[in-house]
């Protein structure tokens, strides 16, 4: 076989790596009041942030794309088991482009967790102010304010420090 | 190098970073490419199988899946060319991915591409010039967070002699 001349050009310039840390819509939501919103779950139950007034909320935004969120998903649901009896409620809202139910459904299964999954609309995107990377993670307080906002994949220490800091704010 | 071939190339990458554009709030940002292609041109003998080299390379700092990751959730890096056109694709050949750690609990790894990689794709061209036209899909990452799948045109002059 033969193999072709070849000619190369460089399109566009290089840039640097992301810094999730850096951007300037992280953490924007911090200490304000969780937007509210109500979505169906992967079976099709509606299921609104009201509905947990006075819990500590994890609210993690993942897609079945992303490997980093996979890592941490079973590290949410052993917190939601250690804290339920302290009120946490961990919500894993869907962020995959069109994808079925059915396919999140098999999705959340294969990674192990039983907590609600919730298919997001546009305005949760927007209200949250999300970015166009994932994970991203709110801790709300029983108040219903956000105490932690995290981007990126942290490790379970770190997700549990941020956890009991929802569980102990907000009392009422 | 053919000028205006990379006008093209240019007008559309540009064309499809904003239809990729996404609302923040009330600012549009603009998607991040995270991977460009390399090569524009290729000259290969007219009527019989040849091997083209597509050249991509992903942003330092990134990595993509694989044509073959090991999660079957994880999405393939892969090319859908234009059917119709007169350049006849016979095959199309990705490379080995490299074992990449993701740095958070106990290191599950996964099957990439950083830097530099090449698929070979074998085409028939006749007499002439013909463009092969194509989108490479592929969803990025960094260490700790990932990106929405993304499509990058993939356009490029194949000259048979």
């Amino acid at each position: 076989m033969v193999m072709q001349k070849q000619q190369d050009v460089q399109l566009t310039q290089t840039s640097s790596a992301a810094d999730p840390n850096a951007d300037p819509a992280a953490k924007l939501l911090l200490g304000k009041t969780a937007p509210s919103f109500t979505l169906v779950d992967l079976n099709g139950k509606k299921v609104s942030l009201a509905d947990y007034k006075g819990h500590a909320v994890v609210l993690n935004f993942w897609a079945t794309y992303c490997g980093p969120c996979k890592l941490e998903m079973p590290w949410f649901q052993d917190l939601q088991n250690k804290y339920k009896g302290q009120g946490l409620v961990v919500l894993g809202l869907d962020e995959d482009d069109g994808m079925a139910v059915k396919e999140v459904a098999t999705a959340s299964k294969r990674v192990g967790v039983t907590y609600p999954i919730l298919m997001p609309d546009d305005a949760v995107a927007k209200n949250y102010q999300l970015s166009d990377y994932i994970p991203e993670t709110f801790y709300v307080d029983k108040s219903g304010k956000i105490v932690e906002q995290t981007i990126g994949a942290h490790s379970k220490d770190e997700l549990e420090a941020d956890v009991q800091k929802a569980i102990a704010s907000g009392g009422l | 190098m053919n000028a205006a071939l990379i006008s093209v190339c240019v007008a559309v990458l540009g064309l499809s970073a904003g239809a990729q554009e996404i609302r923040l709030g009330d600012a549009p940002v603009a998607h991040r490419a995270h991977v460009e292609l390399l090569s524009n041109a290729a000259e290969v003998k007219a009527g019989e199988p040849q091997t083209v080299v597509l050249r991509f390379r992903v942003e330092d700092g990134f990595h993509i899946n694989s044509h073959t990751p090991k999660d079957e959730l994880l999405i393939p890096t892969a090319i859908r060319f234009n059917t119709g056109s007169v350049v006849k694709i016979v095959d199309e050949v990705y490379p080995k991915g490299s074992a990449f750690r993701l740095p958070v609990g106990a290191g599950e790894t996964v099957d990439v591409y950083q830097g530099e990689f090449r698929v070979n794709v074998q085409v028939v061209v006749p007499k002439g010039a013909s463009t092969l036209v194509g989108v490479l899909k592929y969803q990025a990452c960094d260490n700790a967070v990932c990106y929405p799948p993304k499509s990058l045109p993939v356009v490029m002059t194949v000259t048979g002699d």
